[in-house]
């Protein structure tokens, strides 16, 4: 857990937002303007949960559907597990479910060699959608799917989720 | 020698840990705000250390260390970022050297203690280190010599990365231990012997991949008629979600295939996108002096891709005395982050860790260079090492003559 | 003119045997993949075949074996940038005639040609 103790660099600008990255198999929280980004996405899926209440909001960039084939200690590493971890972290700073919404994007089955059609991507996808479900968070925007990689920037203190692709236009959810 | 995966596993951590000891350090002194991004184990030629820090210049502090371990540890940054650190701490320090020098050794002192520390604890011991010592170098002359050995021409290095969170600097720590006292210290913390990796044939297979990088760059030289160079072999030991960031966020275009056998696993070359259009260009018989990838840009390179992945892995194969299959090559253009995301994602099904095995080439003449990344599937990796026959590792060419007389 | 057939799924590949070749052979067909590769070739019993290895939907090594047990006496020359022993021991058992390993220059693809199917 990261330890932010509000001491700033001297050239850190009022009026640029703080920037946090958020690493494959990791999540931010932030209550305040931040912007949270996370890239390289290919069959990953970045979940955004934006508390339209508190203006809390989190980004969590996960990487396999569920825990069962792997041990693994760490929860933001698979869909159901990070999404229900990212939940906990905004309900622990005042945030509620019940007024959250989800942005996701992700899920690529871009370089899929498996033989069954069943990419990682599409996986993570079903596994995804399956755990917001179970916490009624509805999913207020998607750019999923596809055979290309996205990179994503969170505006926290709006909720907007921009998409970014090496070949195409960005796209704001 | 063998060591499990786990005590592999157990070390990176170690390694990692260590490195956000001493991040967490440098933000309480200085207020900088920085993260780990990444921590490896790499198994490479000793000449090869440091490979990625040419051209830049570096100031470093450098302790040496004896107990447990042996060897030489050294955190290096950039010649800027030296005079912002030792600025937050003693202010006016940037304008006097001498001062500058005290604040960075200081804070090095502090950061590579903690470093050091958490190794001892975990592994019950004592590991003595020296005073640290200033060094402003140039490149990879910033490290220390690594460890002499007669019979191991390659080392095991331990490398942090440290991201300074907005900046575009990094920090580097760099651990060089003697090679007996590591393997004897990670075979002291197996727990198992059942997922057990010959570390001593990682060498040998290392070097016929290194033969492997130079038939796949003979093949582009071949295509090309560019004399192309290969630089730089090695095999790396990472969490399977640092995988993808071995590769940067650079556009690149190439070829994945898919690749069956003893080792199974997948296999990327890489061209960052002038790179792509310059090789691709030299192998067409007519000019297109195009800036921009083409089909007929895309299928000379699909069709490179898959020479230089046969010319990769048909080593491994003769030496193994095995068939190494692999798919059509699948071209992409993407994010190469994202490139890499998908297969690290498909190995990591069955494993927490990966081994990533990394080449580059290059060429003086035009602007081009290519990476190779393969990603094996730890169990056939393992299966491939202990079938590997070390004396058979020079016969990594078939002979067509002699079957087909 | 020999009759040649060319299989490899690599358009890039299949341009440059067309240009080394269609100067003294005529050129049949030229097809990506194992499955067309046997079709051509029963339809015009080509001369020769240049046969890629790793190609879709089926192996030039697995399209060699058929086009073999049903035409003893067709001419296949592997032409693949796999080198691997097991592979052409696989190319051998398979009734393959000759094998060149991409990248290859003019003169070894006439050479080995020359060596399967004399003028």
């Amino acid at each position: 857990m990261k330890v932010y103790d509000g001491s700033q660099t001297e050239d850190a600008q009022e009026t640029e937002p703080e920037r946090l990255k958020v690493g494959i198999a990791e999540y931010e929280v932030t209550t305040g303007a931040a912007v949270l980004t996370t890239s390289g996405l290919g069959s990953c899926i970045g979940i955004a949960l934006y508390d339209t209440s508190t203006g809390a909001a989190g980004l969590v960039h996960i990487m396999l559907p569920t825990a069962d084939d792997v041990e693994g200690g760490n929860r933001a590493k698979f869909a159901d597990t990070g999404v229900t971890e990212l939940v906990e972290a905004l309900e622990a700073v005042g945030a509620s479910p019940s007024t959250m919404q989800a942005k996701i994007a992700g899920g690529s089955d871009m370089l899929d060699f498996s033989e069954d059609g069943s990419s990682i991507g599409s996986r993570n996808l079903t596994k995804v959608r399956e755990t917001l479900d179970e916490f009624d968070i509805p999913i207020a925007g998607e750019d999923v799917g596809g055979d290309h990689g996205r990179s994503l920037q969170l505006e926290a203190d709006s909720g907007d989720l921009v998409v970014k692709s090496a070949n195409t236009d960005s796209v704001v959810l | 020698m063998n060591v499990d995966i786990q005590s592999l596993g157990t070390f990176n951590e170690l390694a990692h840990e260590g490195a956000k000891q001493a991040t967490q350090s440098l933000a309480q002194m200085t207020g900088i705000d920085a993260i780990v991004d990444i921590t490896k184990i790499t198994l490479l030629d000793r000449d090869d250390i440091g490979e990625d820090l040419k051209g830049r210049d570096f100031v470093g502090v450098q302790f040496e260390y004896e107990g447990i371990l042996d060897g030489d540890t050294v955190l290096v940054f950039d010649a800027e970022s030296a005079d912002t650190i030792a600025e937050s701490m003693i202010p006016g320090a940037s304008e006097d050297p001498k001062m500058a020098q005290s604040a960075v050794k200081e804070i090095g002192n502090i950061m590579m203690s903690g470093f050091i520390d958490g190794w001892a604890d975990y592994l019950d011991s004592t590991i003595d280190h020296s005073p640290p010592q200033y060094i402003e170098k140039s490149g990879a002359d910033v490290l220390p010599d690594a460890p002499e050995a007669d019979d191991h021409r390659q080392v095991f290095v331990f490398k942090s990365e440290i991201e300074w969170v907005g900046e575009s600097v990094n920090f580097y720590i760099y651990m060089l231990p003697e090679y007996e006292p590591l393997a004897e210290a990670m075979v002291e913390s197996a727990d198992t012997e059942s997922d057990a990796i010959p570390i001593d044939k990682l060498q040998t297979f290392n070097e016929m991949t290194t033969s492997g990088t130079q038939q796949a760059a003979d093949n582009v030289e071949m295509m090309t008629g560019i004399p192309t160079d290969a630089e730089v072999t090695q095999i790396s030991f990472a969490p399977i979600e640092d995988v993808p960031k071995q590769i940067g966020t650079d556009t690149y275009v190439g070829t994945v295939v898919e690749f069956t056998g003893i080792p199974s696993g997948y296999l990327m070359v890489l061209f960052d996108e002038v790179s792509a259009v310059n090789v691709a260009e030299a192998m067409m018989p007519v000019e297109m002096d195009s800036d921009e990838l083409t089909p007929q840009h895309e299928a000379a390179i699909e069709e490179l891709g898959n020479i230089m992945t046969s010319g990769f892995v048909d080593g491994w194969a003769n030496v193994l005395q095995t068939s190494v299959d692999h798919t059509p090559p699948r071209l992409v253009h993407d994010m190469g982050r994202s490139i890499v995301d998908p297969l690290a994602a498909q190995v990591g099904q069955h494993q927490e860790h990966a081994f990533i095995i990394d080449s580059k080439m290059q060429t003086d003449e035009i602007e081009f260079s290519a990476e190779i990344h393969a990603l094996p599937n730890e169990q056939e990796l393992r299966a491939a090492l202990d079938d590997l026959d070390v004396e058979r590792a020079d016969k990594t060419e078939a002979s067509v003559e002699q079957m087909f007389e | 003119m020999p009759d040649v057939l060319i299989a490899d799924d690599s358009e890039f590949m299949r341009n440059l045997l067309r240009e080394i070749l269609e100067e003294d052979h005529t050129i049949v067909g030229e097809v990506e993949n194992g499955v067309e590769a046997v079709e051509v070739y029963n339809e015009h019993t080509p001369d020769l075949v240049m046969m890629d290895i790793v190609m879709p939907i089926r192996d030039g090594i697995e399209a060699t074996s058929e086009i073999k047990s049903s035409n003893p006496s067709a001419n296949v020359i592997m032409c693949t940038s796999v080198g691997q022993e097991e592979k052409m021991k696989e190319a051998v058992k398979a009734g393959a005639d000759g094998y060149i390993t991409k990248p290859f220059q003019k003169p070894s693809v006439m050479e080995a040609i020359e060596d399967v199917v004399p003028s």
